[in-house]
């Protein structure tokens, strides 16, 4: 008897242990599956674009594919919009079966990740952002643009520009509005001073309040270096390393003397903590501006009321001249997944869900800020000061695209080491050593 | 030195003598490590050459059956009415080959180059389409399963050999083979450890052993951010990633990160590990003694900490240490009072000295209450009569702690000080939760003045990809804590005399 109990709690422990672990096993499926490129566009002629208008085309390009299905991946906040809009997709093809196409929440940082663990697993089309195209086209999951002509022409050219890899567009643009830029409440700083970091510093720190900036933070600190001159330029031929710009040394590292000086000159006032912060910071009082993400907006807006600002980032008095800061901007993109069983039907729902519609319903009903040009135009946008400060900041910026994974730290480490309180700001020697080291750490040499 | 003259010491001289002895004893300690190292190759070599002869020397004495069974599995056996168990040989062969034709050949056949055929693109009309070459990953998985299956599937064919010949020799002396019943209630008697154990160790070799040696051999390929399959195939690389790692000519940041990290990470555990033993135990002491009213209440006060899980306490405190976090508040309104300044102390990302101190002196916030803890378990168990003796021969309180207390406490906690120091190698929670690494620094390869070896690695793999790298350092990681773990535990009083105070 006691044996057999014996026997039926080892069996009881090593059945808890295969539950807890079972799961992990499902994930490495075989790559049969995704080989079989049977599947093809019945269209013959490579260059006919048969586009109907921005959302929809000629349902002749699904070719031989019928009884079609799909799955999407869409943030959480956009889910019930996605939904809608592939409804409406549907509707738009009469013609074609639909059996399933599937709607789920996957956040834009998130998917990228997901669709290179197992690419036959994750979803047909998907959003990202564009820091993750370089490596998913690395990866080769993501499929090449099939309307690239008709793309171009609808989107703003940057949008477009900074979805394209060696010349070949990869994604479709969606939004134009993945970054950073001033917010201030106006009863400290005043608009006019909202121009000039000085000018703000000043005003923060003689109402007593205090400005942040996020310097430990790679992704806000490397407008130290941008600002410098120190701007990227894609990546070496390698696929994996940095390339930069040439840059006057000299001039950058007299631009960055000049942060740090500002730093220590504003010790107490220019403070170095993570964004979120912020929207804390100015409900409490004890903030007067900092540089916050285009997507805390609404928390911002709500600790402020009235009283917010915002604006493009403000520019810094290097040796008598103001120069303007800038920042790190990225769009977000509709991927199509290349182990797609459809890929026809994935290309053509794309397009439907970057169109100018679907567009359109995502800056009224979300705020994103469209990369289509017509929406760009309308009063949505045009009339919104915030849409416009996120916008005049995307063009002082560098695209957030073919950033190799090295970049992050160092420029961190740039900016802590600019706010650090054992440096001294006159010592143009050690700046012009950190530069040079912080330039070796992201192209990792040595 | 005998006996007597070692009494006669003053406390720091038989301090000294001990630690002598110690340090004497660690090249032995190390000589006796390799020694069995080596005895216990050359017994393998010994015992494989042995198997060999075996092998030939039983297809010599077999009979037709054991010849052939050499061939197909369970001829032997079913040739000597023995059914069930040749059926089951001969289903493990037919299962083997059905897998390596199927499945396991294909990977293995590629083990060697992981893979040629790289993953493009091809393009129907304006549809364009990946088509997925060799994945060095599953190749590299399936692989190694396919390896496992081979020595099991090997294992049980030496034992059909083995039992073909045995039931031969059965037959030569007249014994009939032993029934299926027979043997199945053998599993609930003499092999009942069998029966009892066979299912965990599956599992174990599956969910451990399996990624384990897949781990491992990813420290010998260039995986990294540049060979990242589907997209790329990674091959092997040899030694490289160990090469870099202790790459030490000037400015190569890798081997200087990792040497100057190795020395941190030791210095931490050391720091870690002892501020909490001694801290905790005189916590424990100072509630023990005699006279103190209330214990239990302040023992509940220690040990509430706990109630609020570790992660929890890191983060906040992360916060409090923040430049505008509550301590410098607090240092700012103290200093306000004197007419002073506002304080901004960059506790976290200043100095390294400071960052240092900050992540000891937290982590003692952390770790102390669990030290309390089973101290005073310790403290509550040493029997009252060596105490009481103690008082009867007159001995200082000092002395009772130095001749008693301490010892004791040595002895039972040693093997639980091993498990702390080798857990502090691996803190991560403490670093990655309170500093993140930082301050950051840009003498180092992905890593900051704080981190440990084992944050460093959660950077490699997380952040830059580098995996290759990243399982070089883990395997590093594991000899270091093996060698420390089994030289002190083999030298300790625990080890050598367990029955001392029992």
């Amino acid at each position: 008897m006691k044996k057999i109990l014996a026997i039926l709690l080892a069996g009881m422990i090593t059945a808890t242990a295969l539950a807890g672990c079972g799961g992990g096993n499902g994930g490495s499926s075989s790559t049969d599956s995704k080989s079989d490129a049977s599947s093809g566009s019945g269209s013959t002629d490579a260059s006919a674009e048969k586009v109907v208008d921005a959302n929809t085309v000629d349902p002749e390009l699904f070719g031989d594919e019928d009884n079609i299905s799909l799955k999407v991946w869409a943030p959480s906040q956009a889910l019930e919009l996605v939904k809608k809009q592939v409804e409406d997709f549907k509707a738009a093809y009469p013609t074609k079966t639909f059996t399933n196409i599937e709607v789920s929440a996957m956040a834009e940082a998130e998917s990228g990740t997901q669709v290179l663990n197992d690419a036959s697993a994750a979803a047909d089309v998907f959003g990202f952002a564009s820091d993750h195209l370089n490596k998913l086209v690395d990866a080769k999951v993501l499929s090449e643009v099939a309307f690239v002509n008709t793309v171009s022409e609808m989107n703003a050219p940057e949008t477009v520009e900074a979805g394209k890899i060696k010349g070949t567009l990869y994604a479709y643009p969606e939004t134009n509005d993945n970054g950073y830029y001033l917010v201030y409440d106006k009863t400290v700083v005043s608009e006019d001073k909202a121009g000039k970091l000085e000018d703000i510093l000043a005003a923060c720190k003689d109402a007593g309040k205090k400005f942040i900036f996020d310097c430990g933070n790679g992704y806000y600190a490397c407008t130290y270096a941008f600002t410098a001159g120190v701007k990227i330029d894609g990546l070496e031929e390698d696929g994996v390393t940095q390339k930069f710009v040439q840059y006057d040394e000299n001039e950058a590292v007299k631009t960055l003397q000049a942060f740090s000086r500002l730093m220590h000159e504003y010790k107490g006032t220019f403070t170095s903590l993570d964004v979120a912060q912020i929207a804390s910071g100015f409900s409490t009082g004890t903030l007067g501006a900092g540089v916050d993400g285009s997507w805390n907006t609404n928390a911002d807006q709500k600790a402020l009321g009235d009283n917010f600002g915002a604006a493009k980032l403000p520019t810094i008095n290097v040796d008598g001249t103001d120069k303007q800061l800038i920042s790190l901007f990225g769009y977000k993109y509709i991927g199509v997944n290349a182990a797609s069983k459809f890929p026809a039907s994935a290309q053509i729902l794309a397009y439907y869900l970057h169109g100018e519609k679907c567009q359109e319903q995502r800056a009224e009903e979300l705020g994103w800020g469209p990369s289509n040009k017509n929406v760009q135009g309308k009063p949505v946008i045009t009339d919104n000061p915030i849409q416009q400060a996120i916008k005049q900041q995307s063009e002082n910026a560098c695209v957030q695209v073919n950033i190799a994974p090295t970049f992050w730290n160092p420029m961190g480490n740039l900016g802590n080491k600019l706010i650090a309180d054992e440096t001294d700001p006159e010592d143009a020697e050690y700046f012009s050593k950190l530069l040079k080291d912080t330039v070796a750490n992201v192209r990792d040499e040595g | 030195m005998t006996y007597v003259e070692y009494k006669m010491l003053n406390p720091m001289q038989k301090f000294g003598y001990k630690a002598k002895k110690f340090l004497v004893s660690v090249p032995k300690a190390i000589g006796r490590f390799f020694k069995a190292i080596g005895l216990g190759i050359v017994n393998f070599f010994k015992a494989f050459a042995k198997g060999i002869k075996n092998y030939g020397s039983t297809f010599v004495k077999g009979d037709w059956a054991t010849k052939l069974s050499y061939l197909i599995f369970g001829i032997g056996d079913l040739s000597k009415g023995k059914i069930y168990k040749g059926i089951l040989y001969f289903l493990v062969e037919v299962f083997y080959i059905f897998y390596m034709v199927s499945f396991g050949g294909q990977y293995i056949a590629k083990f060697g180059t992981l893979g040629t055929v790289e993953t493009h693109t091809e393009k129907v009309g304006i549809v364009s389409k990946t088509v997925f070459g060799d994945n060095s990953m599953l190749i590299l998985l399936y692989s190694v399963v396919t390896i496992v299956i081979t020595v099991v599937v090997f294992a049980v064919y030496i034992s059909n050999i083995k039992d073909a010949y045995k039931h031969q020799v059965m037959r030569e002396n007249g014994e009939k083979p032993t029934s299926f019943s027979h043997d199945m209630k053998e599993f609930l008697d003499g092999k009942y450890h069998i029966t009892l154990l066979s299912f965990p160790v599956l599992m174990i070799c599956v969910f451990n052993i399996l990624p384990l040696i897949f781990m491992i051999l990813i420290a010998f390929t260039n995986y990294d951010k540049a060979h990242m399959p589907p997209g790329t195939l990674f091959t092997w690389v040899g030694m490289d990633n160990f090469g870099s790692l202790f790459n030490l000519v000037e400015g190569a940041k890798k081997g200087k990160t990792f040497i100057e990290l190795t020395e941190w990470t030791i210095l931490w555990a050391i720091l870690a590990t002892f501020s909490n033993y001694i801290l905790g135990m005189i916590v424990a002491l100072m509630i023990n003694k005699k006279g103190i009213k209330l214990k239990a209440l302040w023992r509940t006060l220690f040990v509430i900490t706990i109630a609020v899980p570790q992660f929890v306490s890191l983060l906040l405190m992360n916060q409090m240490l923040q430049t505008n976090g509550a301590l410098n508040v607090l240092l700012s309104d103290i200093s306000k009072m004197f007419g002073g300044g506002p304080v901004e102390i960059q506790f976290l990302n200043s100095t390294t000295l400071m960052a240092r101190a900050t992540v000891v002196i937290v982590n003692c916030w952390v770790g102390i209450p669990y030290t309390i803890l089973s101290m005073s378990g310790i403290l509550m168990n040493i029997p009252e009569d060596l105490y009481e003796s103690a008082r009867i021969d007159g001995a200082s309180p000092v002395k009772t702690f130095t001749a008693i207390t301490l010892p004791y406490m040595i002895f039972v906690t040693t093997p639980q000080l091993i498990t702390q120091f080798v857990g502090n190698i691996n803190n991560f929670n403490v670093i990655y939760l309170l500093t993140g690494g930082g301050p950051t620094t840009q003498d180092y390869y992905q890593a900051g003045r704080t981190d440990i070896l084992v944050t460093w690695l959660f950077t490699l793999s997380m952040t830059s990809q580098d995996y290759g790298l990243a399982a070089a350092i883990g395997i590093l990681v594991f000899i270091v804590c093996a060698t420390i773990s089994l030289i002190v535990y083999n030298n300790s009083k625990s080890m050598k005399d367990e029955e001392a105070f029992s």
